[in-house]
């Protein structure tokens, strides 16, 4: 049966978490908890079940529980993962290393400051700038075309991505995988009027030059979401871009000397 | 002390809070959000079906009316549904689905490139618009995206301590800086209340764990009625083990229920429609299979989408399959998938008018935390999404209205007042002794919500849980809270939620008991039919020191005279 946990009864889940408070002295340690796995259980629910019994304190985000709302980031045993998404099965026996999502300043706790994320999220306007369409009809778009957008709007903005990219450790103005995701995913659709717009926005090092596309961002990512992919095919179209317009450029010079 | 001021503040980040925003937005008043979460991590977020409108695109012998979307609505609502309300919610819906694509949602397309349809659970046309299996992330991220683009502000990780009433009516609220651990005044001239709904009364919930109903006790607590809060849906259909839900799209794509027999067993509930009947029907359905034995052990039966094909699957369902592989190690393209049902949903709420408003003038509400009714006695899948969006909207052009009428200086005094009488309340909520543990209530709660006034009710468990939610209340007071801070206190926020769940449970209770008959998601075992003479009424629930006083309203019936409801 798949609901039993073996042996697991005999395990308890011990885990060291690296606690941040501004106001203690020092504001930095860790401790470590002890928590009774109960079948079934999720990395979130054991952090619950501390914050309920053990230390009231103790400061995580959490909502969804089902892997949909991106609040659960962090890291453990220094792999990035969603919290709920995790089952401690396989993390009972040895202390779990528990920290807050890397490379954001840390709040309190496993609680992160997602400011710049959500700055990079708005520089580039990351709403559909629409193409002229009837009031009460739809646009038309294939299937064939959603399907190419689709992976891309599975993104649930939860940060893991930055926290694994070396451009972003290198450089925070790079815009980041989830960012180049979501222009992408505004180019790619035809309902939206820019090209140009978002190629431009995107065609430097804080865009897709500064990718070292080591595709860490699709290996780490909770929902499948591959960035680098969108990042790869915004390189081509900017190289594309700038190919015809340079022939196009050479055309008209060779027409008014001819 | 600092004060905010905003013309318009709307709490709640979810869909019917968004789109109230950009209503008021676009309408050139200054409005903000406050939420305790970011608005992506509503809960609106999870849901995945999809949402109705009889666009009329599937392939049918007939094309789809709005009409039909109406009468399936009011009786799936078993005749509860005010159909003034319904009307509005099938014509409306249909520009605000339109509107969402045209803002980027990406709709699941038919072949010739329109907005997808799939069959729903008691609708007679395959009308639900669907984005895959993540209609709600599709819309909520689409509804972000605009509100990001018009530069509407949100107070992000605040929480709504209380409204700030004066000579009956919403000046704004008391809001606590979670981070910063201070008690603000907000002023507004219109405060709309959009929180969701309270699942986690009850153990067994699909909903998020941020869903505690803090909205709809704002409400009560001041003074406005809660309608219908009775009548809770339970989801046929919810992972077994974690309670995550499995949408009802699986069984619109042609899933089935098979027992522990090995066999399919809607047709002894719904012998027409099978797997896609309505769902207290169907949850009711699963339920006595399980009850009478046939269910497996731990009390679950199977949902199988094997014969659907890995193709199919991977396609309309990627997102259950996830879940699934996720959450129960199950891959459902070579496994059925273990489900129960579980709270997912609650047809009552803050009692308002086909535009939002509610008796408290100042105070608007929609979405989920809202009863407008629309949904009656049990809400079919597909409308909650729906609800939002036009409600939403309604709301938030109301709000503007009102508002421009207004003219209100803003008296400090009262906010002034309010704030240090929040502070020397809490503070005695901070002196408690600690004889009881917050989380031990919370817990015996929802053990007791699950288990007496469950799917099938009877008068001796609601007797059982009136007496037991009343002692609840009264441990309450002994449980201590030990950070005295504001700043980061969870236990303090864990407490005013409990609080409040404990008072909606209470109206919940209060409500079934007196409601002697059998209506939509509202069974008792002891009156097992529906009673149209006594109570083709509404339920409204008053705050009273006593506990709730009950009152009923008129159900507004338009087109549809009640009929007998079979699927």
């Amino acid at each position: 049966m798949k609901f039993k946990i073996q042996s697991s009864k005999f395990k308890v889940l011990t885990l060291r978490i690296k606690r941040f408070q501004r106001e203690k002295d020092p504001p930095q340690w860790i401790e470590t908890f002890q928590v009774e796995p109960k079948k079934g259980m999720n990395l979130l629910e054991g952090l619950l079940r501390i914050q309920d019994e053990q230390d009231g304190t103790l400061s995580f985000r959490y909502s969804c529980r089902g892997a949909v709302c991106g609040s659960c980031a962090m890291q453990v045993n220094g792999k990035l993962i969603l919290a709920c998404r995790t089952s401690v099965e396989n993390l009972l026996g040895k202390p779990v290393f528990i920290e807050p999502l890397p490379y954001f300043p840390i709040i309190r706790d496993l609680i992160v400051d997602m400011s710049i994320f959500f700055d990079h999220y708005r520089k580039i306007e990351p709403y559909l700038h629409g193409k002229p369409v009837s009031s009460h009809l739809e646009y038309i778009m294939e299937e064939k075309e959603r399907k190419e957008i689709d992976p891309y709007i599975q993104c649930i903005l939860c940060g893991i991505c930055f926290g694994s990219c070396p451009a972003f450790i290198r450089d925070p103005q790079f815009l980041g995988p989830a960012m180049l995701a979501k222009a992408y995913r505004f180019l790619a659709d035809s309902r939206d009027y820019r090209f140009e717009e978002i190629l431009g926005d995107v065609n430097d090092h804080k865009g897709v030059w500064g990718c070292n596309t080591v595709f860490r961002c699709v290996k780490v990512c909770p929902k499948e979401v591959p960035p680098t992919h969108a990042i790869v095919k915004m390189r081509g179209k900017i190289l594309k871009y700038r190919l015809t317009s340079l022939f196009s450029r050479f055309l008209s010079l060779s027409h008014r000397i001819g | 002390m600092e004060l905010i001021s905003h013309d318009i503040l709307i709490i709640g980040g979810g869909l019917a809070g968004l789109r109230a925003a950009l209503e008021v937005k676009k309408a050139g008043k200054d409005v903000a959000i406050l939420s305790k979460v970011h608005p992506l991590r509503s809960h609106s977020v999870a849901a995945q079906g999809g949402i109705n409108a009889a666009l009329g695109n599937a392939p049918a012998p007939v094309k789809d009316s709005r009409e039909n979307h109406a009468f399936d609505t009011i009786k799936g609502s078993d005749y509860l549904a005010d159909q003034d309300a319904v009307e509005i919610l099938c014509r409306e819906g249909i520009d605000r689905v339109i509107e969402l694509e045209h803002w980027g949602t990406l709709f699941s397309r038919t072949e010739d490139g329109k907005i997808a349809q799939r069959p729903f659970g008691g609708a007679g046309f395959p009308r639900a618009c669907y984005a895959a299996d993540r209609t709600g992330h599709n819309l909520l991220h689409v509804l972000y995206e605009q509100v990001t683009g018009l530069r509407i502000p949100v107070y992000e990780e605040w929480y709504a301590l209380s409204l700030v009433v004066d000579e009956g009516r919403c000046m704004g609220i008391l809001g606590l800086h979670f981070f910063e651990g201070k008690i603000i005044p907000f002023h507004a001239k219109a405060v709309l209340l959009a929180t969701g709904g309270y699942g986690r009364i009850y153990l067994r919930s699909t909903n998020a764990v941020i869903n505690t109903g803090s909205g709809c006790y704002l409400a009560y607590r001041a003074g406005v009625p809660l309608e219908d809060m009775e009548f809770v849906q339970f989801h046929p259909t919810s992972l077994y083990g974690t309670n995550i839900l499995i949408t009802e799209a699986a069984r619109g794509e042609g899933g089935y229920l098979i027992n522990a027999k090995g066999g399919r067993f809607m047709e002894r509930y719904a012998p027409n429609l099978l797997e896609l009947g309505p769902r207290d029907i169907v949850a009711r359905g699963i339920q006595t299979e399980i009850d009478q034995g046939y269910g497996f052990e731990g009390g679950y039966v199977y949902l199988d989408l094997r014969h659907l094909g890995k193709e199919k699957i991977m396609d309309r369902l990627p997102g259950i399959r996830q879940i699934a592989i996720d959450f129960a190690g199950i891959d459902p393209i070579l496994e059925p998938i273990p489900v129960q049902p579980a709270q997912h949903y609650s047809m009552g709420g803050i009692t308002t008018n086909l535009d939002g408003e509610t008796s408290l003038p100042g105070l608007f509400a929609a979405g989920e935390c809202a009863c407008v009714s629309v949904h009656g006695a049990n809400r079919l899948g597909g409308n909650s999404l729906l609800e939002t969006l036009v409600f939403g909207s309604r709301a938030g052009r109301k709000a503007v209205q009102k508002v421009e009428k207004e003219k209100q200086s803003i008296d400090k005094g009262i906010f002034q007042k309010r704030w240090k009488e929040f502070q020397s309340d809490l503070k005695e909520v901070l002196e408690g002794k600690g004889e009881e543990s917050c989380f031990l209530l919370r817990d015996e709660m929802k053990a007791l919500m699950t288990s007496q006034v469950g799917i099938f009710r009877k008068e001796s468990d609601l007797l059982t849980a009136r007496e037991r939610v009343e002692k609840l209340k009264e441990r309450l007071k002994k449980v201590g809270i030990k950070q005295k801070d504001l700043a980061f206190n969870h236990e303090l926020v864990k407490y005013l939620e409990l609080e409040g769940m404990l008072h909606l449970a209470e109206v919940i209770v209060e409500g079934a008991l007196a409601r002697k008959e059998s209506r939509g998601s509202h069974f008792r075992l002891d009156y097992p039919d529906r009673d149209d003479q006594h109570w083709l009424r509404h339920t409204l629930a008053f705050k009273t020191l006593d506990g709730p006083r009950l009152e009923y309203k008129k159900v507004t019936i338009t087109n549809y005279p009640p009929e007998k409801r079979t699927y």
